[in-house]
């Protein structure tokens, strides 16, 4: 194997991490402020894929990359103020039962109106036609991913740091009722929120969908490793999760260079080591969101 | 020790229990004579009983210490695939067979329960939801040449208990012996100073740790009595179906068990079993008729949850109390309702404020 193949699988590891880490960004920016594991993000993941090949194959893939994140936004306030906001008060068990039911209907509502096949979802074809990139021939689209990933990373970051919505949230994740307190509205906060992560599920979707397949079922087997990475980057920390997220992709990618059947199963065990060696994750700190 | 602590509490009727057990027998032999007559056929009382096991397992964690687990698949999968893989090439005798896989599910749930009872709440359904999971891409690839890969393990002969093929109405007796078993040391089980000791970790998991107890062990003790009893469910469920789809290590599994403990009612043992029961019957009933039956039953599902957390025993317990009600004075009322609430304050029902 040459340096440049293991260059190559490192970067489609840093793609296959991206897409976790943009679901594991709103899982954990939702559980942070809300108090709720979303279980059903992956169905939003899924829906943002199911929309970015029903609307790229019918007017092209840009009007799909502006479009989905914003109705998958719209999703995630009506999902908050339809449902999700009348468990804030009911314990933890019925927030994940409410959501994973949530998960099902809408997974099997999908499946009801595009069938359970797999879709094509192809990226543009300016994106089909591999590039040389100096250490060999790579798909642009897996670039492209990174790329948008990065930026969303950044301006997320900016945005929490340096805005007075970003510095309202940090506060949330601390202590909400301490915001509660000193008259900051804090539930419409949170359904922005809400709906914020919604729409990063929906970027992930749109951008993720042409290299990981479009049907039903891909919501929870997306959900699944990105819950994992919410857990072992600490839970509520968004670095951990960046972390945590690139962490499992390479793990998968360079899996498969050495036994490709462990592929899978590799996320499973990097976690179990990870949580044997810290429990409360890579940034997770004693005593916040335990 | 533990024997000590497997003693019922005595301070009610010794009759009670003995009638208790004799209905709950009754139902489950006449199950497959009952559903006909509402549309049911007679082998669903068989897969009931076996998902009713399973579920009963369920709830003695999950109903009784209030960890959610989302990942009991992985037993009921491993039992199957175990018992599955000795009748396939080890012999055609039951017992065996049902040893090793309540074996190797009761192995694998202390090495899960060491693992995700290190955390709670959330983390504790994360946690078990990803192992489970990892044992079905472990059975889907790296496995496949012991477990079949994509098409689970198939052709199964016809298991033998002392010389009698375990076929037709021997297995739903067969089954129906399990489920009293399983039935009758659950209800021990959960009256026994043991089973307070869980719902105490319910109520309120730091005070008892306050209170000197080694919390993590009665934890790990609940995961694994509930790891047994999900291993025994699935090696009946490949005697009984003589296949094991891939599907039964999915999360698909998992979910399902959940449902029907939901609807049904967490932490009433009985509850799950009859929500085993709805959950079946309706997939028989609604899949004969909608290709939607799914998302029917996703829908009954959130009902339960967002309208009646407790499930059918929950239901039940109402629509009697309102007879109750019905039929008593005011000043009555309140003295019921009070000594309801003494007998069941602690019951897991309710969910305690802190």
């Amino acid at each position: 194997m040459t340096t440049g193949s293991l260059l190559l699988q490192l970067l489609t590891g840093l793609q296959f991490g991206a897409i976790y880490v943009l679901i594991a960004l709103g899982l954990t920016l939702i559980f942070g402020t809300l108090g709720v594991a979303n279980f059903a993000h992956g169905a939003l993941f899924m829906i943002g894929a199911y929309l970015g090949w029903l609307i790229s194959s019918a007017t092209g893939y840009w009007l799909a990359f502006v479009l989905v994140p914003l109705l998958l936004f719209a999703l995630g306030i009506v999902m908050e103020r339809g449902l999700v906001q009348f468990f804030y008060r009911r314990p933890v068990t019925d927030q994940i039962l409410v959501t994973f039911g949530l998960a099902l209907v809408l997974q099997e509502v999908v499946r009801w109106m595009f069938g359970g096949t797999t879709k094509p979802f192809p990226p543009p074809s300016w994106a089909l036609v591999p590039v040389n990139i100096g250490i060999g021939y790579y798909p642009p689209w897996r670039l492209v991913i990174i790329g948008v990933t990065i930026a969303i990373v950044v301006l997320l970051f900016l945005v929490l740091r340096y805005t007075r919505f970003g510095l309202v949230i940090r506060a949330g994740m601390r202590d909400p009722e301490m915001l509660r307190f000193l008259g900051i509205n804090v539930s419409n906060r949170f359904t922005f929120v809400f709906g914020l992560g919604a729409l990063l599920a929906g970027i992930a979707g749109v951008i993720g969908g042409p290299t990981t397949a479009v049907n039903p079922e891909i919501g929870m087997a997306m959900l699944v490793p990105s819950f994992l990475v919410v857990v072992i980057g600490g839970m509520g920390s968004l670095p951990g999760a960046i972390l945590a997220g690139i962490l499992m992709g390479e793990a998968v990618s360079l899996s498969v260079l050495i036994y490709p059947p462990i592929a899978q199963v590799i996320v499973y065990i990097v976690a179990a080591a990870v949580l044997l060696w810290r429990p409360r994750g890579l940034f997770g700190v004693k005593g916040v969101m335990e | 020790m533990i024997a000590h602590m497997l003693r019922p509490q005595s301070a009610e009727s010794p009759w009670r229990e003995p009638v208790i057990m004799a209905v709950v027998a009754v139902v489950m032999i006449t199950l497959p004579w009952i559903l006909p007559y509402v549309g049911g056929y007679p082998e669903l009382a068989t897969r009931i009983l076996i998902w009713g096991i399973f579920a009963l397992g369920f709830d003695l964690l999950v109903g009784f210490t209030g960890y959610l687990s989302f990942g009991h698949a992985a037993f009921w999968g491993i039992g199957a695939y175990c018992a599955g893989f000795y009748l396939l090439h080890g012999g055609m005798n039951a017992l065996p067979a049902i040893i090793i896989g309540v074996v190797a599910a009761t192995a694998i749930s202390v090495l899960l329960g060491y693992l995700a009872l290190r955390r709670y709440g959330i983390y504790f359904a994360i946690l078990t939801l990803a192992f489970a999971e990892m044992f079905y891409y472990a059975a889907l690839a790296p496995l496949q040449d012991w477990t079949g890969g994509d098409n689970g393990l198939t052709g199964i002969p016809t298991p033998v208990l002392a010389g009698i093929p375990l076929k037709g109405e021997v297995i739903h007796y067969f089954v129906v012996a399990c489920a009293f078993l399983a039935v009758y040391f659950a209800r021990r089980i959960v009256r026994s100073p043991f089973g307070l000791m869980l719902r105490a970790i319910k109520s309120n998991e730091t005070r008892l740790r306050f209170t000197g107890i080694n919390v993590y062990r009665y934890k790990v003790a609940a995961f694994v009595i509930s790891g047994l009893y999900s291993g025994l469910a699935g090696t009946l469920y490949a005697i009984y179906e003589t296949y094991v789809p891939t599907e039964s290590l999915h999360w698909v599994t998992s979910g399902k068990v959940v449902m029907m403990s939901v609807i049904g009612g967490l932490g009433t043992l009985f509850g799950p079993m009859v929500g085993a029961g709805v959950v079946l019957y309706l997939e028989d009933v609604l899949s004969a008729s909608t290709e939607q039956w799914l998302l029917i039953q996703g829908l009954i599902f959130m009902a339960f949850v967002v309208f009646l957390p407790g499930g059918v025993m929950e239901g039940l317990h109402r629509i009697l109390s309102w007879i109750a009600w019905r039929r008593t004075d005011l000043p009555e009322i309140e003295g019921r309702r009070q000594a309801r609430e003494g007998a069941h304050g602690a019951a897991p029902l309710q969910q305690r404020s802190r």
